[in-house]
């Protein structure tokens, strides 16, 4: 079963070609130096860049995948899968439309999938080889934590979502991205705080406060946290502020960290799951990794993470891979006209 | 049982009971009334003996301070000092469910000001008692009709059950209005300081006022709650435009929030990352909710492509964050819809200032 698939969710234009859990061809073309200089995404630039590109990626991705089944066929594929929602709605529109155009053109049924429904697959995506061969353990509870989300999914089998705890204001990427921006660190901010966090070893002098952490729910809230580094920064002297921003924006980062991960504790404790998935843009930060395998270790479960850089990034072959359990449990997009962006769609 | 002394004094509440109520505080009497908020005790504000009574109705301690009643304020300009930069706040919060502290040009009773020589002075957004103030051309006292530390009374019922014998007797009067709406005591604010100070936070957050003060997340919530609700009408017929400016961490996704659980969405979070999001809404006037966050946009042409102008149709409500930066497209906006702007500021870590226009 081979699925070619679409995501234009906020500011990457992809598409990937995959058969199972296996990537045949992928071609992702990124806004994010276009956006580095707005310091985010622009909307109207999101679109065009969308617009301009959606066909070129589709046929870089074909080109690469006939290549290397060598095949002269036109279009040599069984379904069309494409990202609904939840994203940017000039943005979710351009990969919509030219999924519509496809299945008009070559008669193939769409797969609409949710974004997030990706980012929980991804820890499950493969090579053209089929690696890695990782399998799935149910019940398994996804953590998606992004820029634009940060949620607790408990998952008893195949595309079945029960959200038990998610954020009720800012998400965790997006945290991050704010204290980088009152710090003048620069867009996107996850991996610059990472990378200066490192350099003085992932301290925490500052303690800022773990939000959430006493409510007995499994919700997060980071917009509190964001006010506390206000406040912080608003009484520090600028000389301070300069010397010690890397211990700043390291504790900053752990206080983030550390209300996941205690919230994910409560979320296990509380379900007796033991086998944690976990995928979206803050897994590519590798002291998360770290203090989620730490916490997996010290309550005997089991923690996995996309294999591959690209896959923490938004990216169709996770949406094709996705689309793939949806096919097998025969759910597709009735009628094709009708299908529209939910640009606030929920699992 | 209510006593039959007491009961002769009950009026039902009616323009000779107003009448008959004037003519007992100007002869030194204290008289019990429904106000805008709970059932108050009144007396002349400026007759040492009155006050006296009340006191020991009361139970008050020495040197706590009562507020009083004007009916306006220019009479409020009589009785304490009213500084330039608070009178443009003074005239939004006024008349109105507010007590302000304003220092005291100790023309009342002294008993009523508090130690620091300040005075609590409310004009309530109620006929009766502006009236009854207006005509007796003296400051009456504005205290609720209970002990002091305990409930406030809703009812005379509740007053009488709650009172001794010799206490009933300090009473010379009594207008019944029945049962009163369930209304907190007034919101106090301090304006003695440099900065605004909420001492009391009452129900009627904004009720006829432009400018509050939340002291938490949940009461920015609510003052969102009130906001909605009070404009939710003008949506039937314009899209209705709420344009929320401040910076980091005021409690704009806050407030939107609270708007949004007004119109039954449960489920609102930051819009940030994706610009905008959409939720359908099942409500009389409204359908479909819009909320957007402008953070990470800093050119004015960028508007014309977020699509916020097929949104501008009726029954839609739009929640607008980092508001100011709509720039060209305010013009628009103001054009094609209602727009309420809301201010948010930060006053200490958890306080924040709220105007709304």
């Amino acid at each position: 079963m081979v699925i070619v698939a679409i995501d234009t969710s906020c500011d990457e234009t992809s598409v990937a070609v995959t058969k199972g859990r296996r990537v045949l061809a992928t071609s992702i073309y990124s806004q994010v130096l276009i956006h580095k200089k707005w310091g985010g995404v622009v909307p109207s630039l999101a679109k065009r860049a969308h617009e301009e590109r959606i066909d070129l990626v589709f046929e870089d991705a074909m080109t690469k995948y006939k290549r290397a089944i060598k095949s002269d066929k036109k279009f040599p594929v069984d379904y069309i899968a494409v990202t609904q929602g939840p994203g940017l709605a000039v943005a979710l529109e351009v990969g919509i439309k030219k999924a519509k155009e496809l299945s008009r053109m070559y008669g193939r049924k769409i797969i609409a999938v949710n974004h997030l429904e990706g980012h929980i697959y991804s820890p499950f995506v493969q090579n053209r080889e089929g690696n890695p061969t990782r399998d799935f353990t149910f019940p398994c509870m996804a953590l998606v934590i992004s820029g634009g989300h940060t949620q607790i999914i408990g998952m008893p089998g195949h595309v079945t979502y029960n959200i038990i705890g998610e954020t009720i204001d800012d998400a965790a990427g997006e945290a991050l991205d704010k204290a980088a921006k009152m710090l003048g660190l620069g867009y996107p901010g996850g991996p610059i705080i990472e990378r200066l966090a490192h350099e003085v070893g992932n301290v925490d002098p500052y303690r800022f406060p773990r939000p959430m952490v006493k409510n007995p729910d499994l919700n997060l809230s980071f917009s509190g946290l964001k006010t506390s580094l206000y406040y912080f920064l608003r009484n520090l002297a600028e000389e301070e502020k300069t010397r010690r921003i890397r211990e700043i924006v390291s504790s900053f980062q752990e206080a983030v960290f550390d209300s996941i991960l205690i919230k994910t504790e409560k979320a296990m404790r509380q379900t007796g799951i033991r086998h944690i998935i976990a995928g979206g843009g803050v897994t590519a930060n590798m002291r998360l990794r770290k203090k989620l395998r730490k916490l997996a270790k010290k309550n005997s479960a089991t923690v996995l993470f996309p294999p591959y850089p690209y896959l923490t990034g938004d990216n169709a072959a996770m949406i094709g891979v996705a689309a793939y359990y949806k096919v097998k449990k025969n759910i597709f997009v009735k009628n094709t006209d009708s299908l529209d962006r939910i640009p606030r769609f929920s699992l | 049982m209510v006593e039959l002394t007491v009961q002769m004094k009950i009026k039902k509440d009616s323009n000779t009971a107003w009448s008959d109520a004037l003519h007992i505080i100007s002869k030194g009497g204290l008289v019990i009334a429904p106000t805008d908020t709970v059932y108050g005790a009144l007396v002349d504000a400026t007759n040492n003996r009155a006050v006296q009574r009340l006191i020991n109705l009361k139970d008050r301690q020495p040197g706590k301070a009562i507020s009083i009643f004007v009916s306006n304020l220019s009479m409020m300009r009589q009785y304490v000092y009213v500084l330039k930069k608070n009178e443009r706040l003074l005239s939004n919060l006024l008349p109105g469910p507010f007590t302000t502290i304003l220092k005291s040009r100790q023309k009342v009773v002294s008993l009523l000001e508090s130690e620091r020589k300040t005075l609590g002075v409310r004009i309530p957004a109620y006929k009766a008692i502006c009236g009854l103030v207006e005509k007796y051309g003296k400051p009456i006292t504005a205290t609720s009709a209970n002990l002091s530390g305990h409930r406030s009374h809703y009812s005379v019922k509740s007053i009488l059950q709650q009172l001794s014998r010799t206490k009933k007797e300090l009473i010379d009067f009594i207008i019944d209005g029945g049962t009163l709406p369930k209304n907190k005591p007034s919101t106090i604010v301090d304006m003695t300081e440099s900065s605004l100070k909420i001492l009391r936070q009452g129900d009627a957050l904004l009720s006829t006022a432009s400018y509050v003060i939340s002291k938490s997340p949940s009461q920015t919530k609510q003052i969102a709650q009130d906001t909605i609700s009070r404009h939710i009408h003008l949506a039937e017929k314009k899209p209705l435009v709420f344009i929320l400016q401040g910076e980091m961490g005021t409690g704009k996704t806050i407030f939107v929030k609270g708007a949004a659980s007004f119109l039954g969405v449960d489920d609102i979070i930051s819009p940030t990352f994706v610009v905008s999001y959409e939720y359908p809404v099942n409500n009389k006037a409204a359908k479909n909710l819009v909320h957007a966050d402008l953070f990470y946009i800093d050119e004015k042409q960028e508007f014309q492509y977020l699509g916020f102008e097929k949104q501008l149709i009726p029954q839609t409500i739009l929640c607008i964050e980092w508001g100011e930066k709509t720039g060209d497209i305010y013009n628009t906006l103001k054009e094609k819809s209602t727009i309420v702007h809301i201010e948010m500021t930060h006053i200490s870590e958890f306080e924040r200032g709220i105007r709304i226009w």
